[in-house]
């Protein structure tokens, strides 16, 4: 009985320290967020110093020739190369909010998920502009919300403009043509055919898919991603199997090596009539402004025969 | 009394078990999310590279049934053996941090595939299922002539956590898909395609069941005290690191098939017990049959419940597993 | 003469430079066929220690071990297991074996790597079981007898496992059962049974029995011999007129005279 409350008591006086510590911390963040710049950006304001968290947001900056104005970068940041000279700020599961704060932005880009993150930004009086991913739509009228916050819509507008023509040729040069049944392979184990992860009817990569003039194979289940059991992509016979790689290291020898691991699979079509591609490229999985770059890619090995043949891909 | 062993009683429960593991392997290929023509399956008009339906058959369900079998039966038996070694009924195949090597390199072979030669996943985790043996059994034979269980039990304990910081390190620097990819690999997974992961791991477990056919007196014996099992003419030490390497072999040459699948190892030994006691001439065959035949039925489950999504194998086993066990266990009580 | 053992000394390995302490100091005593030995002695005297010498469980740092004329140290294990059988304090299971489970345990050096119990086996634990008045229990489960069930049958399991194969009923045991503190753990009504049962096996089976306590009264109404150990060295040994004397037992347990007379009375 006597241990059990000198114990509690114990604790009582070591919690104490810690409540007030937490007090502390809160009372220190309050005055950075106070003692930070008055920043909040007015709607038609130009903001001038723009942190984007989101890849294929950084890219639509940029492409709208709006670079200048980008000062810092999520840690996936590749493309274009200029990003590699801004800070990177983590990503998705791990902004550095101090270092977000220290860089005195006027509008973060963040995912739609990332709540916790907007919250403590409105706390700070920073502005943030909310991104989600979506299906192939979804590039474009991004581009064209983003151009509006920026302030720079006629940009946008012909940025807009100009995905949506590219990607129109890629479909005219397919229209008509007998469209494969086709799996897109986003992801597996290396070596073996096993943890297939597929494309599923939803997303912008299923859109592009389409597009292409390629009949996404498990199109019927409304999901981004699935993954394909053997028994389930046996049974849904693929022409064409098109698998993505998007982490770097993919040389052609170990392509040459991973195409061979289909093998294992002879009676698939695909396998059958070696239409099996895998290509490797981490702009492949970014919904940006390239997105007509990857659409006619899946064209082109779709339909080879629609493309003069000036570029090869890993067969 | 009578003139014949007790052993004899629960041999009936044995046979039974292994019954049902036949039955499910036999069965479990029947069944599955895509309707396909057995007449086609077993026809010998089409040539087996344009039979879709006998690919299905034998190329997509029987080596996950094959596969369930062995990696369940495995993981029931080593259970039985490291519960027997650690004299503790809570000790699993997992508990000395083998599945977490194991887990390890494949999370590195997931993560850094691109830079890995070909060879893999499977290879990569019996290459820390390896590493992680070795460390717990130079830990716990530093000071002593036998294996002291409690520093087995420590060790194994302290190396689980450290690997498993080293893997949310790995994951932690990885791509998004790649983490996905990697905890999904962590909920097991028995869709093999194929027979080459079960005939890579099949020499580890048949030298591993040897073993364990040899261990079942000496585990009993073991549970009466080290030293008790000692003084009856048992050699302790010999008896002790046969039992941690068996064991340990089974169960990373389980999980480089299926993944560190959770439940079947625990679950199923306790479950027999109860129902053929305690000799482990009884639990240790009966568990191996019954963890097969339990761990077939729960694939089937994961891969038909849901179609055309696969559930992970190891979500069943212990949806289905845990209120069964607790039934048993209120109903004995 | 079945135990002979000449200036046994021992020291636990401590891994530490300097001379470990001997924890058994010059230690010699025999033990002959067909009597009871006790080793008395207060708790941190190294009975148990001496008995694990005695029993080959552990090897002398100094001295030598004869049994039966051989050297305990070059006998086998399952040579050793045949001869002499050892029943600790406690047991503790870890699993639900049933008695008969046990009491068959005591075979396991009689069989082969992957053979099971046969008819010898199986009447060798019968005649374990009756001669210690435990037949009614076979088929229990041991974790749920009482204390003094408990060590009756694990005392079953140590004679079936001195039982050889092929003797019969009335052939005395060529073997040594080793009992370490048999009644610490038991209350009185328990401890007169071990003490009443012990004493018969021997009477009626000519079992010859070596056993540590530290219970005067016990060993007084037991033993034949007694030896009387402390920190690791032999005070006295004898019969027990001999040995439990009120000046002997005083200096053993570190008491007033005076006290002891009464315990020994």
């Amino acid at each position: 009985m006597s241990a059990t409350s000198h114990r509690g008591g114990a604790s009582a006086i070591r919690s104490q320290p810690l409540r007030l510590l937490a007090r502390v911390a809160a009372i220190l963040l309050a005055a950075m967020t106070l003692s930070a710049p008055r920043t909040l950006a007015q709607v038609g304001t130009r903001p001038a110093r723009v942190i984007s968290l989101v890849p294929s947001v950084t890219e639509m900056i940029f492409a709208m020739g709006a670079g200048s104005i980008v000062v810092g970068v999520s840690s996936y940041d590749h493309f274009p190369p200029d990003v590699a000279t801004r800070p990177r700020l983590g990503a998705l599961v791990d902004p550095d909010f101090e270092r977000i704060l220290t860089l005195h932005p006027d509008l973060v880009i963040a995912y739609g998920s990332q709540e916790d993150l907007v919250r403590r930004l409105d706390a700070a009086h920073i502005a943030s502009f909310s991104y989600r991913n979506g299906g192939l739509d979804n590039v474009t009228a991004t581009v064209r919300r983003l151009g509006e916050r920026l302030g720079r819509r006629a940009d946008a507008e012909r940025l807009a403009a100009r995905i949506e023509a590219d990607l129109g040729r890629v479909r005219q040069a397919v229209k008509g043509r007998p469209r494969p049944r086709t799996a897109l392979i986003f992801g597996r184990e290396s070596g073996s055919l096993r943890g297939l992860y597929a494309s599923a009817g939803v997303g912008f990569l299923h859109d592009l898919l389409e597009l292409a003039g390629g009949d996404d194979v498990f199109g019927d289940v409304r999901r981004e991603s699935l993954q394909v059991s053997t028994e389930m992509l046996l049974a849904r016979r693929p022409d064409v199997v098109i698998e993505i790689h998007t982490s770097e290291g993919w040389t052609p020898t170990r392509l040459a090596q991973e195409r061979h691991v289909w093998d294992a699979l002879p009676a698939l079509p695909a396998v059958r009539t070696g239409r099996v591609y895998l290509l490797a490229d981490d702009s492949l999985s970014i919904p940006g402004p390239r997105v007509a770059d990857i659409a006619e890619r899946f064209a082109r090995v779709l339909h080879p025969d629609a493309f003069t043949p000036n570029r090869s891909e890993t067969r | 009394m009578t003139a014949r062993s007790p052993l004899t009683r629960g041999i009936p429960v044995v046979l039974l078990c292994f019954a049902l593991m036949v039955a499910a392997i036999v069965f479990a290929p029947f069944i599955g999310s895509t309707d396909i023509s057995f007449g086609a399956v077993f026809s010998r008009r089409v040539p087996f590279a344009d039979n879709i339906d006998a690919q299905i058959f034998f190329l997509a369900r029987l080596p996950r049934a094959l596969a369930a079998a062995l990696v369940g039966g495995t993981l029931a038996a080593a259970g039985a053996v490291f519960q027997g070694l650690l004299r503790n009924p809570l000790a699993e195949p997992y508990t000395l941090g083998i599945s977490a090597g194991a887990s390890l390199g494949a999370m590195v072979a997931i993560t850094f595939g691109a830079m890995l030669p070909t060879g893999g996943v499977a290879t990569a985790g019996l290459a820390g299922a390896g590493l992680a043996v070795l460390v717990v059994y130079a830990l716990a034979n530093a000071r002593h002539r036998g294996l002291s269980t409690t520093v087995l039990l420590l060790s194994g304990v302290t190396l689980n956590a450290f690997f498993w910081a080293l893997i949310l390190l790995v994951q932690y620097l990885s791509d998004f898909a790649e983490t996905y990819r990697a905890l999904r690999w962590l909920m097991g997974d028995l869709d093999v395609v194929g027979y080459s992961s079960i005939v890579t791991a099949l020499p580890l477990l048949v030298i591993a069941f040897v073993a364990f056919a040899w261990l079942a007196r000496p585990l009993n014996l073991l549970s009466l005290g080290a030293e008790a099992a000692g003084a009856r003419g048992l050699n302790v030490a010999r008896a002790q690191r046969v039992a941690f390497f068996s064991g340990s072999l089974a169960t990373a040459g389980a999980v480089s098939i299926g993944g560190p699948i959770g439940f079947v190892g625990i679950i199923v030994p306790h479950l027999v017990r109860l129902v053929v006691g305690a000799d482990h001439r009884l639990v240790l065959p009966a568990s191996a049959c019954f963890g097969a035949a339990f761990l077939v039925a729960c694939d089937v489950v994961a891969r038909t419940v849901a179609a055309p999504l696969d559930l992970p194998v190891g979500i069943i086993t212990a949806l289905a597993g845990g209120p069964f066990f607790l039934w048993l266990l209120l109903r004995r009580r | 003469m079945l135990l002979d053992a000449v200036d046994l000394e021992f020291a636990y390995r401590t891994g530490r430079r300097s001379a470990p302490p001997l924890v058994v100091d010059g230690v010699s005593l025999h033990v002959d066929a067909g009597s009871i030995v006790g080793i008395l002695g207060p708790n941190g005297s190294g009975k148990t220690t001496l008995l694990k010498l005695l029993s080959g469980a552990l090897g002398p740092t100094a001295g030598r071990i004869l049994f039966d004329g051989r050297d305990l140290a070059s006998m086998s294990r399952r040579a050793l297991a045949d001869h002499v059988a050892v029943v600790p304090q406690e047991t503790h299971l870890a699993f639900d074996y049933t008695v008969l489970e046990i009491v068959l345990m005591g075979r396991y050096s009689k069989l082969g790597a992957f053979e099971i119990e046969g008819p010898d086996d199986l009447a060798s634990a019968g005649r374990a079981l009756d001669a210690t008045g435990s037949r009614h229990l076979a088929d229990r489960a041991f974790p749920t007898l009482s204390g003094g069930e408990k060590q009756r049958v694990i005392i079953a399991s140590a004679l079936a496992q001195l039982d050889m194969r092929g003797t019969t009923a009335n052939a005395a045991p060529r073997g040594l059962l080793v009992l370490d503190e048999p009644t610490a753990s038991l209350d009185l009504k328990y401890q007169l049974e071990v003490a009443a049962l012990l004493t018969r096996l021997n009477r009626t089976r000519g079992m010859t029995v070596l056993l540590s306590t530290h219970d005067l009264r016990f060993a007084a109404s037991v033993c034949q011999h007694v030896v009387l150990l402390s920190r690791g060295r032999v005070l006295a040994q004898g019969t027990p007129a001999e040995t439990l004397t009120p000046s002997l037992v005083s200096t053993l347990y570190d008491i007033e005279a005076g006290v002891v007379a009464p315990l020994l009375a």
